[in-house]
């Protein structure tokens, strides 16, 4: 997956984003977040590829890596009421529910990123390589600290 | 009849100090120790981050630098009740300061207290015992560059009968063993050296086998899954199966492994999660031939 050349990963992302507005459309919050999740999955990719320079870089699949994190880090967390804690496809840790402060201040850290990079990627988005790597490195820097805490599988 | 009682009642004296032998706690031999270099504390940074000492003994939740103060405190919750990691920095009050090489390789090696007490296995010790005496002494020069932090931490809070460290000796004549897991690799096409680095990093200091492999209903490590996914300790999560196979990473390639023990990204970009984001960040302190033993060693492990 990693050795993914640009336009498999373009069409990977196109379809998560699909799945993305699907899911805001369904009454399934489980599959909802896995869905929303899915799509920074394969946005994490696309940008992680051109960071190691595995699917060349351009302005354009940089601001849709960055948009969809962007996307995500402003939806996902309005799935998670209360009782969809027990299902058991899903690896949310039971933390979320007791502890959502603690999961709100991940959430938060992780919107600041993409934010952050939404805002400098502007209408082209980010000029080359190093703008890139300079808004989303730290995006991809926020995932560790809230899978450690608020997941469990 | 009653020579029948006698019998028994001294079979059950004849068991009684068999036991009370066999539970007694080992220490490392004069010979063993006759060799020793003193250690080389630049060498031993990295048998520091393999071990993982950090996850458990610095601070619960300690990041960065403070991962380097050892006061203790973090809670491992078991079946058997929950263990409270000691301080294991310089401190002398509530520290190593006073303790010798001697004692401390036998506390890593042979989960054996200065004051010949068996050590609990929530140390684990039982993968420690697999490690160089010499990485030992290197590790424990390390630590003694590191900053003496003074505090007790906690008792451990463990019901009877699991809080008799006697009891443990005869835990550890079933379940201590020196000796490597896994005996060869897969095929004939593995790199040996590099391999038998990912078993000494693997079975040894790196302890994966503690977290990732089931164990029976006392405690122990059955071998015959060896790294075939676990029960988490406690809650209903499981800890993943990291062998070679289909049920594992037999998809993953050998720099995906390595670079998952590096970046925390799996092959398709899920982020490393729960317990493991502390092992991988200790991985990645490692030199990058490490991580790659590491993941040659997984290639060759069969799901059993
Ligand atoms: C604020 C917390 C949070 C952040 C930040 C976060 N995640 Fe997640 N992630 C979760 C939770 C919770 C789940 C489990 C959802 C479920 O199964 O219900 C998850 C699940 C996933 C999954 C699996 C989805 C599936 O199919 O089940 C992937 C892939 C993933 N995350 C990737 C990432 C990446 C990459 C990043 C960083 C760019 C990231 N996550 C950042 C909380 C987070
Ligand atoms: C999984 C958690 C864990 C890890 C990892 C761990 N320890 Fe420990 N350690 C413990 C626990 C729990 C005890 C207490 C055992 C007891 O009381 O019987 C302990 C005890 C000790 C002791 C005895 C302290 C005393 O006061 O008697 C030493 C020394 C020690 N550990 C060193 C280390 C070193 C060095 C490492 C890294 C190579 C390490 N430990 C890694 C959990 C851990
Ligand atoms: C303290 C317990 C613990 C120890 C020790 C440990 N692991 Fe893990 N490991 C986990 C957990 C929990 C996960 C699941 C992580 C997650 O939720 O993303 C995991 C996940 C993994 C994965 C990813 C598997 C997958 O399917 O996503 C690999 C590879 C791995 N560990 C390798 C190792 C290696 C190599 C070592 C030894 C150096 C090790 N682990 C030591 C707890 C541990």
């Amino acid at each position: 997956m990693r050795f993914l050349k640009y336009g498999i990963a373009v069409a990977a992302l196109a379809a998560a984003s699909l799945s993305l507005n699907a899911a805001a459309a369904s009454d399934d919050p489980v599959a909802d977040r896995k869905a929303v999740m899915q799509s920074v999955g394969a946005a994490a990719g696309l940008g992680g590829g051109m960071l190691k320079g595995q699917i060349e870089y351009t302005p354009a699949a940089g601001k849709a890596a960055i948009s969809t994190m962007n996307a995500a880090a402003h939806t996902f967390g309005g799935l998670f009421p209360d009782g969809s804690d027990m299902a058991d496809n899903s690896t949310a840790a039971p933390a979320i529910w007791d502890d959502r402060a603690g999961f709100d201040a991940e959430l938060a850290k992780f919107a600041a990123a993409t934010g952050a990079a939404a805002k400098a990627s502007g209408k082209e988005g980010p000029a080359d390589l190093d703008a890139f790597k300079a808004v989303f490195g730290p995006v991809l820097g926020t995932c560790k600290s809230c899978h450690e805490g608020f997941r469990v599988k | 009849m009653k020579r029948v009682l006698l019998g028994l009642v001294s079979l059950a004296a004849i068991a009684a100090v068999v036991a009370w032998v066999l539970s007694a706690p080992q220490t490392l031999s004069e010979t063993a120790l006759a060799n020793l270099q003193p250690g080389d504390a630049v060498r031993g940074e990295q048998v520091f981050w393999a071990g993982g000492c950090a996850s458990c003994h610095a601070a619960p939740g300690a990041k960065g630098e403070d991962k380097l103060r050892l006061v203790g405190g973090v809670k491992l919750e078991s079946p058997f009740g929950d263990f409270i990691a000691p301080n294991i920095s310089m401190s002398a009050p509530d520290g190593l300061a006073n303790w010798s090489l001697e004692q401390f390789a036998n506390a890593m090696l042979k989960g054996t207290s200065p004051d010949g007490q068996n050590y609990f296995p929530a140390f684990p010790y039982t993968s420690y015992t697999r490690m160089e005496l010499q990485d030992v002494a290197d590790l424990f020069a390390f630590m003694k560059t590191l900053p003496a932090v003074d505090g007790k931490a906690p008792d451990h809070e463990v019901g009877f009968p699991f809080n008799i460290r006697r009891a443990v000796g005869l835990w550890k004549v079933l379940f201590l063993k020196e000796g490597p897991v896994i005996a060869e690799p897969l095929t004939s096409e593995t790199d040996l050296a590099v391999w038998q680095r990912g078993r000494y990093l693997v079975e040894g200091a790196g302890h994966c086998g503690e977290c990732h492999t089931p164990r029976n209903p006392v405690g122990g490590l059955e071998l015959a899954s060896w790294l075939s996914a676990a029960k988490a300790p406690v809650g209903n999560g499981t800890i993943p199966d990291i062998t070679a196979s289909e049920k594992g990473i037999g998809s993953w390639s050998v720099e995906d492994i390595a670079y998952y023990l590096e970046s925390g990204f799996t092959p398709d970009y899920d982020s490393v999660g729960g317990e493991m984001v502390s092992v991988q960040e200790n991985m990645a302190k490692l030199p990058a031939s490490d991580r790659e033993a590491i993941a040659v060693y997984l290639k060759n492990i069969p799901h059993k």
